[in-house]
């Protein structure tokens, strides 16, 4: 006889991608060494990909969220104190947010009729590393030009880093802070390639 | 390492793409009578040129887009990238 489920019984735990790989303290050559490396697991994040669909005729130009006007420009950043929109592809973007109420903002400014709206908030892995020796980092395993002239704060830039693919949310600069995206299930693999990186340099996981 | 220029992106490196194959191939029109000998050419066959070939590259791991390159298959050298619906510069 099969027994039901009492869903009354489940206990759901938010378990982040990185709660098994992301141990707290100093590691590498850290030892009289100041302004080292820090990293950080960001969590709670809402993330959206937002896609307009070939036959619509909604003009990007036209479209803002919370007065945030969509990035025109590829590989730049549009943000405020709320939310970032990254440009990820030909009229494919990225909104990340800590407000957890962006869902609703969402799906008022953008018509199911002319964007597919995807939330991917659970299925990313997101490693902020700040410190001046960041892009030595970042260099190690991705073939993106980190050249001052070539990647500012505020642009972002899907690539991969060892094999794994990423995107790169250039934050701010001295110190160099960015945000690295990978998917969850390569979340433990990628922030270990990022840590032992990190190792030459020492860090601090906070 | 060589370089491919996206025509989203700009200059990345190759081994964030992927290969295509070749350009000029055309799908035979749908509904129309088609013999088995077009079928074939069109499935299996494929022309080996030495020298300058228009070819379809995928950049997967970067703006996800398909686009179309112009390329020495001898020595490398790519001429020109452009958008799927645009034609070469050159």
């Amino acid at each position: 006889m099969e027994k039901e489920l009492d869903l009354n019984m489940l206990v759901i735990e938010n378990i982040s991608p990185l709660h098994f790989d992301h141990k707290l303290g100093f590691f590498g050559d850290y030892e009289n060494k100041d302004n080292i490396l820090k990293l950080s697991e960001v969590k709670e994040l809402s993330i959206f990909q937002i896609a307009k669909f070939k036959k619509s005729s909604v003009d990007i130009n036209e479209v803002s969220l919370n007065n945030l006007k969509l990035p025109t420009k590829s590989l730049t950043v549009i943000s405020d104190n709320i939310a970032r929109i990254l440009w990820v592809g030909p009229d494919t973007y990225l909104i990340v947010s800590k407000d957890k109420n962006l869902n609703k903002d969402i799906h008022k400014i953008f018509n199911d009729d002319d964007f597919a709206i995807t939330d991917i908030s659970h299925s990313r892995a997101v490693i902020e590393i700040s410190g001046s020796k960041s892009k030595e980092v970042l260099k190690k395993g991705s073939p993106l030009n980190f050249n001052d002239d070539m990647f500012k704060p505020n642009n972002c830039a899907n690539t991969t880093y060892n094999g794994i693919n990423i995107i790169i949310d250039f934050i701010s600069e001295k110190p160099d802070c960015f945000n690295l995206y990978a998917l969850r299930s390569f979340g433990g693999s990628f922030y270990h390639s990022i840590t032992d990186s990190c190792l030459e340099y020492g860090y601090e996981a906070i | 390492m060589l370089e491919i220029k996206c025509p989203y992106c700009g200059k990345r490196s190759q081994n964030e793409f992927s290969y295509g194959g070749d350009a000029t191939v055309k799908r035979p029109t749908l509904g129309e009578e088609i013999s088995t000998e077009d079928w074939d050419n069109f499935v299996y066959f494929r022309d080996n040129p030495r020298g300058k070939h228009t070819e379809l590259w995928h950049h997967v791991s970067g703006c996800r887009q398909w686009f179309k390159a112009s390329r020495d298959t001898a020595t490398h050298e790519i001429f020109d990238t452009c958008k799927m619906n645009e034609a070469f510069n050159e």
